[in-house]
């Protein structure tokens, strides 16, 4: 099972060109600060948006390859998609909302239970906290089982605590699931804890793909590879790009 | 007191407010969720018998529903019976008439729902059309109840689109309004009066339920 | 852009110039009834143009000018479609003693060919072809009422009950029968002479009273002389030659 992704697409400040690819099994997490296009990947790769051009395969599988014309919509790729808030629907209880597309309608009481949440299963979305939410959102993203998860900054509205708690689970459920994981978030030391392969992105690109176990045993030519590579960027590009590394030192 | 223009604007009042509810749901979404070219066009025309003169608007229904009239022709054709001055003749003018009016609610409760729980909705697997049904349409129900309350008692204050399209058939176009009007042009004012006493309490009572509906919060506001 | 405004600010002043010519001199402000819409034009200039008093006529449906007049409206006199609203002017000490003014006919008319060219109005009527018959309000309005009892004494109002149709007006039937929105309207004769008219044809309708049309001078108005030179004329065998003309008697 393997996402291989290759697209283009313009957009107002910059230009968005990536390539990479994701295994099952592993948790691919594509860092950087607000507006470098990492939503607008994961939004792309949903079938929320289309890119210029580019291709994007699931084991063979044709999402989109906009030389042939070919863009699979998002009722037909079988995805879960939890997205940063508010994104269950305030009509139905925790229960439902998990059940709403649920492949099978048995999974549900085990999945609420397994993510604390069962003892809410009644209640409205508006009831519960925003911790709660996200889990009831967790829910019903795998509730389908899905073919690939996608998670655009799920933890970023929660308090520390939570947020915490919740990585954990996610690091327990990646392992779980065996489908690939694409974690979008601004947060290196949450990539960092959380992602196999840690995608780093700066206006619209993905300056070097680093393999963690690699940078957690620390090597001091990465930083000078590292400068090399901000030859072709502007004065902000680069700012941002110092912050990044800056950051990833001090996680060390 | 004669009940029947009474129970015939009820009668009216209803169908229409079922109808256009149905029908104003779609064209809503349409407005809403769809681009495409012309829009503030086809909604400013949606609009229009919001700000037209009732008797204009009916004038123009008039010419339409005649049966030489390409509705009333295309209505005879598929019925055999005409359109103009019956029942069904001033059910279709209220529709035009209120059409402004179911939608106006509809829209503004449509247009609250945040865009993200669509595209959840579609990323879980749900056909526009499903979402429409188990996500828009659940999450809208203050929006349509109050857009249906309105209907109703706008179509049972209409006047002016039935003076010119219905004909004043006892039992079947004169309803209260147009009763009303000829009781005061025939000097009967008592009979006036007291369809008049019957018909304000309702109004008013169905205005204080939409003002309780539309207060009402939604989640995530 | 001055130009533009100088242009406006002169036809201001000639309008301004002339109303106030027009309070200076004599002024009627007088109600009548719509039907007596065209006839009325003429008249009152004709009037204008023999005694320098200008007639500022409103024009509505008898209904709706008595309601006007009851709360108070400023009207000098009032030309009603009917004998009823006058004497009820009358009765309640707002009018001097209403005199008959014109007399109406209603018609059968229609603009439909296949129509034309029957024995008389009652064939019309009969005809199973016809399917909607406008008569106006036959309670408020007087060609409404002359209708049905027209079709009362042909015994025919209770057998044709499933065709009626009632506009507001007569002049909302004349409507109704011109867009064929009904088959054939029960219409004021000067209806069927009108330039509109001339393009159906029309049956007369001997079994239906004529239609009195009554007016009165208000007993409110400040002009009462030249309001009675008015009626005076309305009388007089040149205004008579008009009222012919637009089918009044």
């Amino acid at each position: 099972m393997e996402l291989n992704i290759s697209i283009r697409k313009k957009l107002p400040h910059f230009d968005l060109d990536v390539s990479f690819s994701c295994r099952k099994s592993r948790l691919l997490a594509l860092v950087g600060p607000s507006g470098a296009g990492k939503t607008t990947i994961i939004r792309i790769v949903a079938g929320l948006d289309r890119p210029d051009e580019g291709r994007i395969t699931y084991n063979g599988e044709v999402w989109v390859d906009t030389d042939k014309n070919i863009f699979l919509p998002p009722q037909e790729r079988h995805l879960g998609y939890v997205f940063q808030e508010y994104t269950l629907f305030p009509h139905l209880t925790v229960a439902r909302n998990v059940a709403f597309s649920a492949d099978n309608n048995e999974d549900v009481p085990s999945l609420l239970q397994r993510f604390n949440i069962w003892h809410l299963k009644d209640r409205k979305p508006d009831k519960i906290s925003g911790g709660e939410r996200q889990r009831c959102a967790i829910c019903q993203a795998i509730a389908r089982r899905p073919r690939l998860l996608l998670l655009d900054e799920p933890f970023s509205a929660l308090d520390a605590v939570t947020r915490q708690n919740l990585r954990q689970e996610v690091r327990k459920l990646k392992r779980e699931l065996s489908i690939p994981v694409i974690h979008v978030t601004h947060d290196i030391s949450e990539a960092l804890y959380l992602g196999d392969d840690v995608l780093p992105m700066v206006g619209g690109r993905i300056v070097r793909k680093w393999m963690v176990q690699f940078m957690l045993k620390g090597r001091s030519q990465e930083r000078e590879r590292f400068t090399k590579k901000m030859d072709g960027y502007g004065s902000r590009d680069r700012r941002d790009l110092s912050v990044l590394y800056d950051s990833l030192e001090v996680m060390q | 007191m004669d009940l029947a223009p009474l129970y015939l604007s009820l009668k009216l009042a209803f169908v229409t407010t079922v109808v256009l509810v149905i029908v104003a749901a779609p064209l809503t979404y349409l407005l809403v969720y769809i681009r495409f070219a012309g829009k503030s066009l086809f909604e400013a025309l949606l609009t229009l018998p919001m700000v037209l003169p009732p008797t204009v608007l009916g004038f123009y229904l008039l010419l339409v529903m005649t049966p030489q009239g390409n509705i009333g022709r295309f209505w005879k054709a598929v019925t055999g019976v005409p359109l103009i001055f019956t029942f069904s003749g001033i059910v279709l003018a209220s529709l035009v008439y209120s059409l402004p009016f179911a939608i106006q609610p509809m829209k503004a409760a449509f247009e609250k729902i945040d865009r993200r729980l669509l595209e959840s909705a579609y990323v879980l697997g749900l056909s526009p059309l499903s979402t429409f049904f188990r996500v828009i349409i659940p999450n809208a129900v203050n929006g349509l109840a109050a857009s249906a309350i309105l209907v109703f008692i706008h179509t049972l204050g209409e006047f002016g689109v039935i003076l010119m399209v219905g004909g004043s058939i006892p039992g079947e176009t004169k309803v209260a309004s147009i009763a009303i009007y000829e009781a005061v042009e025939a000097l009967r004012y008592r009979d006036a009066a007291m369809m008049c006493l019957v018909l304000v309490p309702i109004s008013y009572l169905f205005l204080l339920l939409i003002d309780r509906l539309t207060r009402r919060r939604i989640y995530g506001t | 852009m001055y130009r533009y405004i100088s242009n406006i600010l002169i036809i201001g002043f000639i309008i301004l110039g002339y109303s106030l010519s027009a309070i200076a001199g004599e002024r009627l402000l007088v109600a009548v009834a719509a039907n007596f819409i065209l006839p009325s034009g003429e008249l009152t200039e004709m009037f204008r143009d023999r005694t320098g008093i200008a007639v500022e006529a409103t024009y509505a449906s008898t209904g709706k000018l008595y309601g006007q007049i009851v709360k108070g409206a400023p009207y000098d006199v009032f030309f009603s479609a009917d004998e009823k609203r006058p004497n009820l002017l009358e009765e309640q000490s707002l009018a001097d003693t209403p005199f008959v003014y014109a007399r109406g006919q209603v018609v059968v008319w229609t603009v439909d060919q296949a129509l034309c060219g029957a024995a008389g109005w009652q064939a019309v009527v009969k005809n199973p072809e016809v399917k909607k018959i406008a008569i106006a309000n036959t309670e408020s309005a007087p060609y409404g009422t002359a209708a049905m009892i027209a079709l009362q004494r042909a015994g025919l109002w209770n057998t044709l009950k499933e065709k009626y149709v009632f506009p507001q007006s007569v002049a909302q039937a004349f409507q109704y029968a011109e867009t064929k929105s009904a088959d054939v309207g029960f219409c004021a004769y000067s209806s069927a002479l009108s330039d509109t008219g001339k393009g159906g044809c029309f049956y007369t309708v001997p079994e239906a009273p004529q239609i009195v049309q009554a007016a009165c001078i208000l007993k409110r108005t400040e002009n009462r002389s030249a309001a009675k030179k008015f009626v005076t004329f309305m009388g007089s065998p040149e205004a008579q030659k008009i009222k012919e003309k637009y089918g009044y008697r």
